[in-house]
């Protein structure tokens, strides 16, 4: 392997410099090189390493992305990147492989009366768009994801909120995380989380609640496990449905019923009240208590006293929890014990387990407050930690807000001063934005695929980044009617064919990653940014770029809402001389930076809610930085670890301990919820025996789009299958790799089985991973979802296993 | 942090022209080749040893395979796993007998071996153990070496007991290895962590006519 030398080294850091400095223009491209991360990698002629945040999870790691000829040619782990420092999962390893795929798509297609597709051009895709949208610009919903980049998504709420004054915008992240978004609303007043991955390398117990780290955020169970290996001593205890490769790290197992959670927490809190173990003057001084009000669930709840919190508790005894949530009375006290000791720091983790839960808001803040009622909240090591499953879940679904009912910075449109001071940013006319919230998911492809004279008022519906064809719970009512509803049209932009694009009326071709210039927030507060590399195949385009163009026909057809408040385009980009950059045309595109523009429009709604961004081109340097990120008295700008923390958080008043800026109940303070144990929305009976949970593994990340067709990825995991108990199989005559039918009351899915596999399920349960396009378990699961996030519950549904030769009852 | 003694991992992507052909399908007539075959010397004198090559299951000892194989190619009709192909032109007086390539497909070792059921000359025999080679594992190249999650060998293999992980990182028990190659053919790391060596010698055949 050639070292590169120091010179050229130098002389590439320079020019980075200056890349960084300059916009992007179409021939070259910027060189970003810090030395640290690729001081040891191959060199070679023509080759040149960039630094990028990895397409696929929400942990965030950079990888160094080489280059030649146009082509990503290799990939390696970031070593200068604080998140991964190097190290990469196997799918961050194959992240480029995703760009070369056999089957890309390059051209617009559009659907014919016959079913086939007929290719035709940009502009007139562009044309069908504009003039659904703008016959009927209230019936237009538009669906993204959490795999937006920042602009992306700052571009579509625009489009939406302040141009359309339409707010069916709704992300796939929600039923991601929104539940780890009500949860962190109505503990603190405001989203994410306090703590950062420093709490990984700091925490003497690590409580994993019903999450798999060691699969969906290897690189981050790295962290903890490394630890052991360098002598230090982390204890794991997985709390879970069913043995996976987390369990196998682990110090305990506990497993409990589905929505034990909520259970267990209760019985903490009960414990810790008990023995008097809870952190009296860490509660005296910034906790209030909270619930429900009888009337109804709400997301901020009502105030209740300490007496009124203590009676509450009082019912969820060790004996009562045991019943609930399956674990041992001994298991509980255990719990109690641990979270009664001062002396240690816990970091408790999750993701999909509590999110996708019709109790999510309930067990988020239950969480929540198993630490703030313990005092485990606020030191490195001490934290409640969610972690999101995409790579801008944070950055752009909960920061810009690309929610129905929410606004950029932490605003929602219910709120008029809100709406009015993202008005005056935009330069919109007054009364622009709609004060009702729109159709959050669920509901929106309930009325997309509901027949228009049955009330669906959803008729055009715009998805980007996502695929909802396969990941909507319940397929068969949310989006398999699609098909048989004529007047009803859908448009998908993707890169590759999916289920989704199968029912599209308009497919249009996408660039990905670094085939355009992005900006990701990761599950830490990161935001990161990176630069076009290679060009998209084909005519495949920006998302961003579409919206914008899309935006444009609109205005030229005298939409008033794509004017602002003096008549010019709502994306009007302008160079040094005031003329305007056509940008709408892809030629023109990257005549400027059009991501900078957007961010820096952004950057202006961050300071509402402390969540400070710094100018562009600090992120152009750095491996992405935490926010809230401030400006120093020397110029720097300086990123926050630990928020609401006085050692670190710049907006916590010196000299405090803690401050709670955004307290629901304007004191500082944080609330410590109380909710009652609810069974879950369907339970196993006579006809449908088992519980089937639903997930992803380590190989594929969400629908398989684009690891099924990375070669070694798609080896390591070929096919999609269900997980079964040894005892339950062999009960019903089913051996190792038999193909089953695993059904529900709503639909039934064909799988191998894995016996003693990864992950071993108890009696009684199963697990179906859902990224195989071919073999789809969402026919099966249940749409029920949790009445504030509205997320649906993915992983718990009365289901049952058929061998193929008995017949279909 | 983890820091891997290792190197680190960099994982190259083929340019389109580097993508490998695809085998063409045998032809055959019970059992008789009907295929043009390069033909084959050996006289009466061993093969020159050149670099072993990876056989189906059940293969007995090389120079008596190539002096009864007929390359008629059912044995790779047979395989339902595609695992068995024509060995190419460019291994000369071998061309044309059946190797496995586990970088493309792997021998899934089959309970009922069609393959050696289906081999009328009788150089694929249930006799013997079905021994290909043997599998080694490149801690350098290695996921689970560099800190990072990695189980699929151990998982996917269809020898039980014949990779065992200890502490998250895979090791091969070569008494239990039948050198099948399922391993490399699943091996997802950047560069290939299973190294597959074929068997040097396999047993032969009592020589009946002695």
């Amino acid at each position: 392997m050639k070292m590169m030398n120091s010179d050229r080294r130098e002389i590439l850091k320079s020019a980075a410099m200056a890349a960084a400095g300059s916009l992007v223009t179409g021939g070259s491209l910027p060189v970003v090189q810090a030395d640290p991360g690729v001081a040891d990698l191959p060199d070679g002629e023509g080759l040149t390493w960039n630094k990028a945040p990895c397409r696929f999870c929400g942990t965030g790691c950079h990888v160094q992305v080489g280059v030649e000829d146009g082509r990503v040619v290799a990939v390696a782990g970031d070593k200068a990147a604080d998140v991964n420092k190097g190290l990469l999962c196997v799918k961050g390893y194959h992240v480029g492989g995703i760009l070369y795929g056999e089957d890309r798509l390059t051209e617009p297609l559009l659907r014919q009366d016959d079913g086939t597709l007929k290719a035709i051009s940009w502009d007139e895709a562009l044309d069908i768009i504009a003039k659904r949208i703008f016959d009927s610009p209230q019936t237009f919903a538009f669906y993204g994801s959490g795999q937006w980049t920042i602009p992306e998504g700052f571009a579509a709420q625009k489009f939406m909120k302040g141009g359309l004054s339409n707010n069916h915008i709704d992300p796939n992240a929600r039923l991601c995380m929104a539940s780890a978004v009500t949860g962190f609303l109505g503990t603190y007043g405001v989203d994410e989380p306090a703590g950062c991955y420093q709490d990984l390398d700091e925490c003497d117990v690590l409580i994993t609640w019903g999450n798999n780290p060691a699969e969906m955020h290897p690189v981050l169970f790295s962290r903890v496990t490394d630890r052991r290996s360098r002598g230090e001593k982390v204890r794991i205890i997985d709390i879970g449905t069913r043995r996976t490769r987390t369990t196998d790290a682990a110090n305990e197992y506990l497993n409990m019923k589905p929505h034990g959670d909520v259970a267990i927490a209760l019985g903490i809190m009960h414990l810790l009240i008990e023995n008097n173990t809870y952190d009296t003057s860490f509660v005296k001084d910034h906790c209030n208590f909270r619930a429900h009000p009888e009337s109804g669930k709400t997301l901020m709840g009502e105030a209740i006293s300490e007496d009124e919190f203590r009676k509450r508790i009082a019912e969820y005894t060790p004996e009562r929890v045991s019943e609930l949530s399956g674990l041992s009375v001994e298991q509980i006290r255990m719990l109690g014990d641990l979270f009664g000791d001062r002396n240690i720091r816990i970091t408790s983790l999750w993701c999909m387990g509590m999110n996708q839960h019709t109790m999510g808001t309930a067990i988020n803040t239950l969480v929540h407050g198993v630490h703030l009622l313990s005092g485990h909240f606020g030191k490195p090591g001490d934290s409640p930690t969610s972690l999101t499953g995409q790579p801008s879940a944070c950055g752009t679904v909960r920061e810009v807000g690309t929610l129905s009912h929410a606004l950029p910075g932490g605003r929602v449109v219910a709120n008029p001063e809100h709406r009015q001071q993202c008005e005056e940013f935009w330069n919109v006319p007054e009364g622009r934005i709609n004060g009702t919230p729109g159709y959050h998911t669920v509901k929106m492809f309930d009325q997309f695929t509901m027949p228009t004279d049955e009330g669906g008022d959803i008729t055009t519906m715009f998805v980007q980044v996502t695929n909802p064809g396969q990941t909507l719970p319940n397929l068969n009512k949310l989006f398999n009617d699609k098909e048989q509803l004529a007047d009803k049209f859908l448009i998908v932009s993707d890169v590759y064919p999916t289920p989704t694009t199968a029912l599209a009326n308009l497919i249009l071709p996408a660039a990905m990653w670094v085939e355009k210039n992005g900006m990701f927030g990761n599950s830490e507060r990161r935001t990161q940014q990176w630069f076009k590399m290679v060009d998209p195949p084909g005519d495949a385009r920006d998302d961003c770029w579409m919206t914008i163009a899309i935006a444009r026909k609109l205005f030229e057809m005298g939409h008033e809402g794509m004017q602002d408040k003096d008549g010019e385009f709502i994306f009007a980009v302008k160079d040094e001389s005031g003329e305007e950059i056509p940008i709408w045309e892809f030629e023109h595109y990257y005549d400027t930076n059009v991501d900078k523009h957007l961010f820096e429009e952004y950057r202006q709604f961050t300071t509402m809610k402390h969540k400070n961004l710094a100018p562009y081109e600090e992120y152009v340097k750095a491996r992405g930085l935490r926010w809230p990120v401030v400006e120093q008295q020397d110029g720097s700008w300086r990123e926050t670890r630990f928020r609401f923390s006085g050692f670190d958080d710049p907006f916590v008043a010196e000299g405090e301990e803690f401050d709670f800026y955004h307290s629901s109940t304007k004191d500082g303070k944080a609330q410590i919820w109380f909710h009652d144990y609810e069974p879950p929305p369907e339970m196993p009976d006579e006809d449908y025996p088992l519980w089937l949970c639903t997930g992803r593994v380590l190989e594929h990340w969400h629908t398989g789009s684009m690891t099924r067709r990375v070669t070694q990825l798609s080896r390591a995991m070929p096919t999609g299958y269900v997980e079964m108990n040894k005892e339950d199989a062999k009960d019903a005559n089913i051996r190792q790799g038999e193909t089953v039918v695993v059904e529900s009351r709503r639909g039934s899915c064909q799988l191998p089985v894995w016996i003693d596999g990864r992950g071993r399920p108890p009696r009684g349960t199963i697990f179906v991973p859902f990224f195989d396009e071919t073999k789809m378990i969402n026919n099966v699961t249940l749409e029920a979802y949790c009445p504030i996030s509205k997320q649906p519950d993915y992983k718990k549904c009365a289901a049952r296993v058929r061998k193929m030769t008995e017949a279909d009852s | 942090m983890p820091q891997s003694r290792f190197p680190p991992l960099v994982t190259r992507l083929p340019k389109p022209e580097d993508r490998p052909n695809t085998q063409e399908a045998p032809r055959s007539i019970n059992g008789i080749n009907i295929a043009p075959v390069p033909p084959t010397d050996l006289g009466t004198k061993r093969a020159a040893q050149t670099l072993p090559l990876h056989r189906p299951p059940g293969a007995i000892d090389e120079f008596q395979f190539l002096s009864g194989c007929t390359r008629c190619g059912d044995c790779i009709t047979a395989c339902p796993h595609d695992a068995i192909v024509k060995a190419p032109d460019r291994l000369g007086d071998v061309a044309g007998t059946p190797i496995i390539e586990a970088d493309h497909s792997a021998c899934m070792m089959c309970e009922d071996f069609p393959c050696i059921a289906s081999c009328e000359p009788g150089v694929l025999i249930d006799s013997i153990s079905p021994i290909m080679g043997t599998a080694r594992i490149t801690e350098h190249l290695c996921l689970a070496h560099h800190s990072t999650l990695c189980t699929v060998c151990s998982e996917r293999c269809p020898v039980e007991g014949a990779i065992v992980v200890t502490q998250g990182k895979p090791t091969v028990n070569e008494n239990d290895c039948t050198g099948c190659g399922v391993c490399r053919y699943v091996c997802p790391a950047p560069e290939n962590a299973i190294l597959l060596m074929p068997a040097f010698a396999r047993p032969g055949l009592a020589q009946r006519h002695d």
